[in-house]
């Protein structure tokens, strides 16, 4: 049982979770999900390891970021005749 | 949409010459920038150095930028490229230094229960957070670039066949197989 509902239902959870399910699909994952544990525990695991590489509170780049691109520019255009 | 609309304001000034407007463009998107990078590469210090030197592309080439398409895939093409060329770079030995690395964490992390919830100060806590890291390096750096984009972002399977130029089929497939890599390792967490 496990074997046969798990490619085939896990097909319909990554679909889900792209955004990319029909009606008809969502349905029957839905059923399926309703009746199966070990299914269950899947698209739990799923949506638990998304969630955990969402959570990216520190990822910030240092306060100085965008000073620092500024100031490694190439010079404005208008300045280049008196450059040199 | 506000927003899209703003910064193709601020492009058409670059074009024009007016550098300070590229400063506007660089403080909406640093943050998106830096974290796909982070995300490919799995340093702090590259992640920077990669994603200030997209930036500066993107302002070089500002020109070649054709103001009907979306600015941020124009601009993620730019920044996973870097991205992808400096992990080719990187020794073969790279992938192995990880792995060893990430086996410290699974001594620590193998004593959290599965089923405690989580709450939010320890998602946060930098050492969850180094540690799923570790485990996104663990993958190939294919399915990372396709992840980063799908995690930090949201992109749509579309948008994000477009950034890396493959089809959405393969963007499909990567997803997949890379969330799926990814509940096997974070399950513990």
């Amino acid at each position: 049982m496990i074997m046969k509902c798990d490619k085939q239902i896990t097909d319909l959870m990554h679909e889900y979770l792209d955004g990319h399910i029909t009606k008809k699909d969502e349905q029957t994952l839905r059923s399926h999900l309703q009746t199966c544990p070990a299914c269950q525990e899947h698209f739990h695991e799923l949506k638990r390891a998304i969630s955990l590489v969402k959570a990216n509170s520190d990822l910030r780049p240092s306060s100085s970021f965008t000073s620092q691109v500024m100031n490694n520019l190439p010079k404005e255009r208008k300045r280049i005749g008196v450059q040199r | 949409m506000m927003m899209e609309t703003k910064i193709k304001e601020y492009i058409k000034l670059v074009k024009k010459g007016d550098q300070a407007a590229f400063e506007e463009i660089v403080l909406f998107y640093q943050s998106k920038v830096f974290a796909i990078c982070f995300r490919m590469i799995g340093n702090r210090h590259e992640a920077e150095d990669i994603a200030q030197e997209a930036f500066i592309r993107a302002y070089v080439n500002i020109h070649s930028f054709d103001n009907k398409r979306k600015f941020s895939t124009w601009l993620y093409r730019i920044a996973t490229n870097l991205t992808i060329d400096r992990i080719r770079k990187k020794k073969p030995d790279f992938y192995l230094d990880a792995q060893v690395q990430g086996t410290e964490g699974l001594d620590l992390y193998a004593q959290i229960p599965a089923d405690q919830a989580l709450p939010e100060e320890e998602v946060e806590s930098i050492e969850i957070q180094s540690y799923i890291q570790q485990e996104i390096m663990n993958l190939p750096a294919k399915y990372r670039s396709v992840i980063a984009l799908r995690f930090v972002d949201e992109l749509s399977l579309i948008e994000i066949s477009e950034i890396l130029e493959i089809p959405v089929g393969t963007v499909k497939t990567r997803i997949h197989r890379g969330r799926e890599a990814l509940r096997k390792r974070l399950r513990h967490v």
